[in-house]
């Protein structure tokens, strides 16, 4: 009944149609006493062509109408012909059907089951369709079921483009006819179709033709999305790449056996605190892979022969697929120097979740140093406590820049062989950039902006392996904050877009933001999201007070963490913490001052209402300690978070729920704990 | 090469449409404030009354409605309980019996009696009968053999049909986990593969289609959404995207749009609107996956009972007040003297201010919409002026206008403030359980008497 015109109904029509509905219900008695008495004469299947030429929406009829054309088609004196007769008929009542109603799910769902038999014409369909489509060309129905058609008729998707080209032309706006354009391209780039195998062929004319429909019209919705997916169609690559790596190909990793950050750590090495004699080797993937395991990814290095290292992905689904991958690698103690090389995808296995292959097999080598212990970790005295404090951040000085820079470069895994391939990408978006510079320039157009301020962030993260620099982020920033401004509606969303610029931009300039290659300050920058991990995998202490986030999603990336302020920020669940489960180093943790507990009902009891979801409640069940303790129990998310953390400080002060009561549980789960809120613990 | 027509069908319409609605706000904004408040008044008596006259008699125009009968339960029971009204008892008892003829011996609800099963009619009965509360509407449901009808809905390729031998779409899922998860027996056979179904539908625009390979639509976008929560597979989702979609479904008229380049139509208040309400919520918790806390495993089975235990946890939280009873003053002490002054300093002016969260949509603009553009002043509401009032829309657009009226709030206990609410504070309409599209009152009780038996 949605969107089907309606007339106001006029006197006569009401007495006319309150006789139909005499005629529907006579019509209906008696149809039920022929379908619950599986009565299929030729009379009955008559009598529910009328009732649903009444009513298309009748799905029991329908029904009934199958269960018919199976029992003729099971008489003993079927034959071909009157096969087709019955499938005909089948057709013309649906056709019937359509004309009433050409939103009934039912009637199309029945045209598709009379022409899976198979013995019908299928060319008929499309003649149908043309006429039903130019009735009402956005009907998803006929969409889905001309895909239906071009399938079973194996038309060629070259034809099919076609179509959607003169729908097109007919009606720029008409973004079913895009749409349905980007679902044949994709598929002719599958089946690498000739006149298709080369995207550096075919996207430029398609960027020629949303051309005309953008500056037709800048307003017009349908070209944007149309644009999207091309522009997603120049920058994605099939194949996953390794994006960075911890540690970076070429460093040197010192590990010290203790807590101590003296002068050794600002050194031009990575220095990494190690007290269970292992440290991690942190991959990070373009996009989501499965599959990393020892024998696709294999590690050789002095002390530890031919051991198989368990890959885990990091991700917050326990999913076997993630972007980043963690292994931990043990060292020796007799081995004070030793060489270290990580093969990425020399064996096949590391795939992508839209099921490419890994197909650029790469090397990393690093040198690890072992210091020994100075001091038994058991000695470290409780009450020397770490914190982020402006001494922890000294500026470091000029003659140290080269090193950050250095560091900043070891990240990144060059790929020489995508350089040629990829400059057609490059001149693509490059063509792009200028038209869309062109089109602002006419006109004041948000969608403009939007896109423009995605070309160039897509330019300079393709060129950023290069280059080492994001050229465009004054520019992007500006768009943004021009957005912000322009249209408070989507406030929001450019803030989170424009806060991930941001940080790309602060770890790219080498400035007094960065104190040493260990330690990261991104307080006061108005962030409320967090981004572009890839290249903060060597951060040791993150500073990211005084910002606006409400997530900190995807930090779970940031392995070597051991020092972590999120102080004055805006998260508002103990459970929006969870990243941080992932961080077996984090040993100091500054939370205070959010805005967790502010509100009465738990969002997450709320949302995950299914009882499937409180199975969390089942493990707590299962430990019994935790049962038999209500304090527990009443604060499971607590539990939940905090049972993993190996924290030694915490600050939580400032929270709604932090109270003294809250603060003894958490004293319960962590008993590891040696500082809270400032406070000393026994 | 042909060249485009400087003005489309589609710009054509849309610019009739824009027109409409401006001299509506134009007409609006030149009034004197008195007349404007009236017109933003939600004409409740008038709505109840529509509503009311269409639960006992419908005119013969409704044939083509006849194999949707508890929907039409559904959206006047939903849109009457939006508005805090009841149905008189008889009525109510006649709408149960109604329902209980719809039911099949096979479990499952029908167009209506004699009528096959239905996926979509078992959402819209057992919705209204939930909306409808009372021992005798929930426990006319026939639990054990509608979760035998759901199993047997279920496609071996994880999605479900809507009916036996129908067609298997986005629509189907969600509305047979919603009811499923509604009625607690939502298990793992139920929700298995839904997941994978679900995704191969969300396309690149960010929304979710029907089914795969069509475009993004708003209410298979919520149906879509919905059920990966419900199903707790709701990260498995490309959410960014997928917000980043809805966010410009919102137009100039303050309305959504249903897909790309389509008019406004005032139903995508809730079916757009809705998907803001269950964003919101994920927002803060996104990344929470609460399921397996070690590898995953055992999830399914015991589900019903920890949901049980959970709640009594909540109960047994005043005896856990008093078993901490004696460190509480000892530590207590300590707090006031040490860290006292940096309360003061940082917190309390600026966290308050943000506890109401601005919503991702401009709320305002769309209740301005639904007010001005769908009401009908002598009852019911509407697609778009021009367009005649029914109870499709009135209920979708109702449902839509609470999402908007909350969407301010976090929490849904404490009424929100008289500036989220357009028009007189008197509009303000019960909230909804945004999942299954019931008042929450309703749900609630719903939630305790299947988790009781």
């Amino acid at each position: 009944m949605h969107g089907r015109p309606r007339k106001a109904p006029k006197p006569e029509d009401e007495a006319a149609s309150s006789a139909k509905a005499q005629k529907l219900r006579a019509l209906q008695t008696q149809f039920f006493s022929f379908h619950h008495n599986k009565i299929y004469t030729k009379e009955a299947v008559e009598l529910s062509a009328k009732l649903l030429e009444i009513n298309p929406e009748s799905y029991t009829a329908w029904n009934y109408r199958k269960l018919a054309v199976e029992h003729y088609l099971n008489l003993p004196d079927c034959n071909p012909d009157s096969i087709k007769s019955v499938l005909d008929d089948e057709l013309r009542v649906v056709e019937n059907a359509l004309r009433q109603n050409f939103k009934s799910y039912g009637a199309w769902h029945h045209r598709k089951w009379v022409l899976s038999k198979g013995h019908s014409l299928i060319d008929n369909e499309l003649r149908l369709l043309d006429k039903f489509q130019k009735a009402d060309s956005r009907n998803f129905h006929a969409w889905n079921y001309r895909r239906f058609v071009a399938e079973s008729m194996k038309r060629s998707e070259q034809d099919e483009l076609k179509y959607t080209e003169d729908m097109i032309y007919a009606n720029f706006s008409n973004y079913s006819a895009w749409h349905n354009r980007s679902v044949l391209l994709s598929a002719l780039f599958d089946k690498k179709a000739e006149g298709f195998l080369l995207k550096e062929k075919v996207l430029p004319e398609e960027y020629e033709f949303i051309h005309q429909a953008i500056f037709t019209d800048p307003d017009d919705q349908s070209g944007w999305f149309y644009h999207l997916w091309l522009l997603d169609q120049t920058v994605t690559t099939d194949s996953p790449l390794l994006a960075s790596s911890w540690p970076g190909h070429g460093s040197d990793v010192l590990l010290v056996g203790d807590r101590c950050y003296n002068g050794s750590a600002f050194s031009p090495f990575s220095a990494l605190h190690s007290d269970s004699g292992s440290f991690p080797i942190v991959l990070y993937f373009n996009q989501p892979v499965r599959g990393v395991n020892s024998s696709t990814v294999t590690v050789e290095c002095g002390f530890n022969k031919n051991e198989d290292l368990l890959w885990k992905p990091l991700s917050a689904s326990n999913s076997q697929t993630a972007r980043v991958w963690v292994a931990h690698l043990k060292v020796s103690s007799s081995d004070l120097h030793s060489t270290v090389e990580v093969s990425v995808g020399h064996t096949k296995g590391i795939i992508s979740t839209r099921g490419f292959e890994y197909s650029h097999p790469s090397m990393l080598s690093f040198k690890v140093h072992v210091q020994p212990m100075e001091r038994d970790s058991s000695q470290v005295s409780v009450a020397e406590s770490i914190s982020l404090r402006e001494e922890n951040f000294k500026v470091y000085g000029k003659q140290s820049e080269e090193s950050i820079i250095d560091s900043f470069d070891q990240l990144i895994i060059k790929n020489g062989h995508e350089t040629t391939a990829s400059n057609w990408r490059f001149e693509a978006l490059a063509k792009e950039i200028e038209c869309f510079r062109e089109l602002l320039s006419l006109v004041d157009c948000k969608i403009g902006k939007l896109t423009l301020a995605r070309l160039l962030k897509a330019y300079d993260a393709m060129s950023y392996p290069f280059a080492n620099k994001l050229v465009h982020s004054e520019e992007v920033l500006e768009l943004y904050s021009d957005l912000m401004k322009l249209d408070r509606t989507h406030y929001q969303f450019y803030k989170d877009e424009r806060s991930i610029v941001l940080l790309q931009k602060y770890k790219d300039s080498v400035s007094s933001a960065i104190c040493g290659p260990i330690c990261l300050r991104l307080n006061n920058l108005s962030l409320s999201r967090m981004g572009a991990f890839e290249k903060l995998l060597w951060v040791q202490m993150l500073d990211l007070s005084h910002n606006e986030l409400q997530s900190i999603e995807g930090l779970e990336a940031m392995q070597l963490l051991s020092c972590l302020s999120l102080r004055n920020n805006k998260l508002r669940s103990l459970t929006a913490l969870e990243p941080l489960r992932k961080l077996k180093l984090l040993r100091i943790l500054d939370i205070s001052y959010n805005q967790i507990g502010d509100h009465s009902i738990d969002t997450t009891r709320y949302v995950c209402s299914s009882p499937l979801s409180h199975s969390v409640g089942s493990e707590l069940n299962r430990d019994e300690t935790v049962t038999s303790d209500v304090a527990l129990i009443n604060n499971w998310e607590a539990f939940y978070i905090f049972k993993d953390f190996n924290l030694n400080q915490l600050d939580i002060v400032g929270n709604t729920i932090a109270d003294e009561k809250f603060k003894s549980v958490l004293v319960k789960i962590m008993p590891k704990l040696k500082q809270l809120d400032g406070k000393l613990l026994d | 090469m042909e060249s485009f027509r400087s003005l489309t069908v589609t710009q054509r319409d849309q610019i009739l449409v824009e027109q409409q609605v401006f001299d509506i706000f134009k007409t609006f904004y030149n009034l004197p404030p008195s007349s404007q408040s009236f017109m933003l008044e939600l004409q409740r008596e008038n709505h109840v009354e529509y509503l009311t006259k269409g639960l006992t008699g419908l005119s013969p125009s409704f044939c083509v409605l006849d194999a949707n009968r508890p929907w039409i339960c559904y959206w006047i029971l939903h849109s009457i309980a939006l508005l805090d009204e009841f149905v008189d008892p008889e009525l109510e008892n006649n709408t149960i019996d109604f329902l209980s003829r719809c039911q099949g011996p096979n479990g499952g609800y029908a167009g209506g009696p004699g009528q096959m099963p239905h996926l979509a009619t078992t959402y819209a009965a057992v919705n209204s009968l939930v909306t409808l509360g009372g021992d005798k509407a929930l426990s006319s449901i026939n639990r054990e053999k509608l979760y035998m009808f759901l199993r047997q809905m279920k496609d071996a390729s994880g999605g479900f049909r809507m009916h036996d031998g129908g067609e298997i779409d986005v629509r189907a899922c969600y509305t047979a986990i919603s009811v499923a998860s509604l009625l607690n027996i939502l298990d793992d056979e139920l929700v298995q593969n839904v997941g994978n179904y679900i995704l191969s539908c969300q396309t690149y625009e960010g929304g979710i289609s029907g089914e795969p390979g069509s475009e993004a639509h708003g209410g298979y976008t919520f149906c879509g959404l919905a059920t990966m929560i419900l199903i707790n597979e709701v990260d498995r989702l490309d959410l960014s995207s997928l917000t980043d979609w809805v966010v410009f479904r919102q137009g100039v008229e303050g309305g959504f749009q249903g897909r790309t380049n389509k008019l406004v139509d005032g139903c995508y208040s809730f079916w757009q609107g809705g998907i803001f309400a269950l964003l919101k919520r994920l927002n803060s918790t996104k990344e929470v996956k609460p399921i397996p806390l070690g590898d995953g495993e055992g999830s399914g089975e015991e589900s019903p009972q920890t949901t049980t235990s959970s709640d009594a946890a909540g109960e047994e939280g005043l005896n856990g007040d008093l078993s901490l009873g004696g460190s509480h003053s000892e530590i207590g002490d300590q707090h006031n003297t040490s860290s006292q002054d940096n309360v003061i300093d940082i917190d309390h002016n600026h966290s308050k201010g943000h506890a109401n969260v601005e919503p991702l949509f401009n709320s305002l603009a769309l209740q301005q919409y639904i007010l001005l553009c769908s009401q009908e002043l002598n009852g019911g509401l509407r697609d778009k002026p021009g367009k005649s009032r029914d109870h499709y829309h009135t209920c979708y657009c109702l449902s839509g206008l609470s999402v908007c009226q909350r969407s301010w709030l976090e929490d849904e206990d404490s009424p929100p403030l008289p500036r989220a609410v357009l028009g007189p504070y008197s509009n303000l309409l019960e909230p909804i359980h945004p999942l299954y599209n019931v008042v929450l009152d309703r749900y609630r009780d719903a939630y305790e008497f299947f988790t009781k038996s």
